[in-house]
């Protein structure tokens, strides 16, 4: 951990600290995606009645299976702060690695405002049930980013222990929910004999459902972010992200278990809060306040992992001079991307205070799927452009190139699957991804050095 | 042949590319506001005057759900009774994925086109990187 | 219920202060330090290089 590194031109750098464990990992990867099992997924159950809802879960795990193998191998390869979009750069170029640096900027400030909308909330809803009506949630909104951003900008090893902590948490009340539903005696408390019907909508309410199926998984790539800061890229990253979508797959099956085993499927297709809801229908108070908390610790850890993400993304394109070269700073003292996470504070405020809840987290989502796009084809191209054994890879993904397709397939689904319910939306978002790839290619290109874009110790790639 | 050389950027021009960004998001954000809305219901032709559990069409069981949750028949209808509409404009869905296809084939040529110059730069440019470390 | 009032209002202050700070520290940082080398970091590639040196040698 040496403060400043002399390279062979004897230039003094400035760098991140190499602080954070397999532990880290996982915790920046499940604490980003975990709020999604206390809220969000329940709406696939909208789209498409309870089994729909049950098929959107193990298709679209199937889905995020294939994303963590795929990032496993390209991350524990290519150890950068900017993840995917230093991928892009380095197997695609440039003009992907921008709207990559873009989906993974938009896709977390979103959703960091998002989750400091539901801090908000929650802290409504406990005012609420203490009679104190009409709280204004804006100032628990902001004090959220405010304190995540504040801890972020403090040092990565204290913003991602606490996310293990809070994300431990989280999850062990999903636990403790399951258990409290009495799962070995089906009947007693679980009645999904009788609340679990037909699909409503036929087959196309599946297809639907799939798109909010991404709830249950959106954001473990987030892990590979942590790259330039593990001690070991290539066994740290590969162990906390395959460990996070395992952890991820048990959550998401008992949160639809518990469900709808407990909710009729119209009311669970439009809850706010299912999980704490199914805690109230149990009627257990100390589940309920753990439930209460562990949905508000999942909200935290989730703007707290996002902010993480998205100001590494935009810290690594002001790096490369895609973005101005001023983001690309690094704190003296606390090695942190500082002001990359400045810039992003209001704009995430903004983000939470638009009202455009429903148009904000489908771009996020949008975002996020486009990524998994590219992942695809990047993988087939990885492998093409260096083969195994040509280049040192810290983990090496089994049954290629049958991940990378079924990545693919998947995600041509889930376009289908967003069209059908926000097909506007759709093409506004396309939209400005168009309009911002033209503006890169002819202003912002003009800026950066063309060679210095591929930093890896890699050989010419095969073709080229 | 030399490297080329990427110019330096006003503060006043890094202002302005910084904001750009972000307004771009708020249009894309606000246009689909002033398009159809995106959910669309189906439109109820009767109107049921009375609610009752059974004409919901609510078993036994679920009733007692809904009533744990804190919902009487009359409130519980206005959930059971939205439902989504799928059919599916073919002329929308087709320009859809034509933008969709359009954008990731614009994306990787231009990209490709870049690479080479990245790669010819790194690999062939007058700061000749060495790839020896790399070799096993 | 004037807690909840009273928890609004730290809310706004405790934000506003944290922020105050963050934003006063990076000005300072900004002033005190060279900008080059505030920008000089690089990609993974150095940390990277030593690591696969490191576990060659130990080989």
């Amino acid at each position: 951990m040496t403060a400043e590194s002399t390279s062979a031109e004897n230039v003094q750098r400035i760098s991140m600290f190499k602080v954070l464990n397999p532990f880290h990992v996982w915790a920046l990867g499940v604490g980003i995606v975990l709020v999604g099992e206390f809220m969000g997924w329940n709406f696939s159950v909208a789209k498409g009645g309870a089994y729909g809802a049950l098929i959107a879960c193990w298709v679209i795990g199937l889905l995020y299976s294939c994303v963590a193998m795929i990032d496993s191998e390209v991350t524990s390869t290519v150890a950068a702060a900017g993840g995917q979009y230093t991928q892009a750069k380095h197997i695609i170029g440039p003009l992907m690695a921008f709207n990559v640096g873009l989906y993974l900027v938009m896709a977390y400030t979103m959703l960091e405002a998002a989750d400091a909308l539901i801090v908000g909330d929650l802290m409504t809803a406990v005012a609420a049930a203490t009679g104190y009506e009409g709280l204004n949630p804006q100032p628990f909104v902001v004090l959220t980013i405010a304190f995540l951003a504040w801890l972020n900008y403090r040092g990565v090893f204290m913003t991602l222990t606490v996310n293990f902590v809070i994300t431990l948490f989280a999850f062990l009340a999903i636990i403790a929910l399951f258990v409290g539903s009495d799962p070995l005696n089906p009947g007693s408390v679980l009645k999904h004999s009788d609340l679990l019907t037909d699909l409503p909508y036929g087959w196309i309410g599946v297809v639907a459902a799939l798109q909010f199926g991404m709830w249950y998984y959106l954001g473990i790539e987030g892990t590979c972010q942590a790259a330039e800061e593990v001690r070991s890229a290539g066994r740290a990253i590969p162990l906390g992200t395959i460990g996070g979508i395992l952890t991820l797959l048990v959550a998401a099956t008992l949160t639809w278990y518990v469900s709808t085993g407990l909710m009729p499927w119209q009311y669970l297709g439009q809850a706010t809060t299912p999980l704490y809801d199914a805690a109230s229908i149990i009627g257990n108070p100390s589940l309920q306040v753990v439930l209460f908390i562990g949905t508000m610790f999942a909200a935290i850890a989730s703007a707290n992992g996002c902010i993480n993400d998205a100001a590494r993304a935009w810290f690594s394109m002001g790096r490369d001079r895609y973005m101005p070269t001023w983001f690309g700073a690094i704190h003296p003292h606390y090695r942190t991307p500082f002001r990359a996470i400045i810039f992003l504070i209001p704009i995430a405020v903004s983000f939470a205070f638009t009202g455009l809840l429903d148009q904000v987290i489908t771009f996020s989502i949008l975002s996020g799927l486009l990524g998994y796009t590219f992942m695809s084809i990047n993988m087939m191209k990885f492998r093409k452009m260096w083969p195994l054994g040509v280049i040192k890879r810290g983990y090496i993904h089994p049954f290629h190139p049958i991940p990378a397709l079924v990545l693919l397939g998947l995600c041509s689904v889930v376009y289908f699957a967003t069209f059908l319910g926000y097909g506007a939306s759709l093409l506004s978002i396309m939209a400005f991804y168009i309009v911002a790839s033209v503006w890169f290619v002819l202003r912002r290109y003009q800026f950066v050095k063309r060679g210095d874009q591929f930093t890896m110790p890699w050989p010419r790639p095969k073709g080229y | 042949m030399s490297n080329y050389i990427p110019k330096i950027q006003a503060k006043r021009g890094q202002l302005f590319d910084s904001l750009f960004i972000l307004v771009l998001v708020y249009v894309s954000l606000y246009i689909p506001l002033f398009l159809e809305s995106d959910v669309k219901s189906v439109e109820e032709t009767a109107q049921v005057q009375s609610y009752t559990w059974e004409a919901l069409g609510v078993s036994a069981v679920e009733q007692e759900q809904w009533q744990k949750l804190g919902h009487d028949p009359a409130s519980a209808a206005d959930i059971i009774n939205n439902k989504f509409d799928y059919t599916i404009d073919p002329l929308m869905l087709a320009i859809t994925a034509l933008v969709i296809i359009g954008y990731f084939f614009f994306v990787l040529r231009v990209s490709n086109k870049q690479y080479r110059e990245v790669i010819h730069e790194k690999f062939n440019g007058a700061n000749k990187q060495p790839d020896a470390e790399a070799r096993q | 219920m004037i807690w909840w009032d009273i928890l609004s209002y730290a809310a706004w202050i405790i934000s506003g202060l944290l922020l105050l700070w963050i934003l006063a520290d990076a000005i300072s940082v900004s002033r005190e330090f060279d900008e080059e080398l505030l920008v000089s970091s690089r990609e993974g590639a150095d940390e990277l290089l030593e690591q696969i040196k490191e576990e060659e040698g130990v080989r």
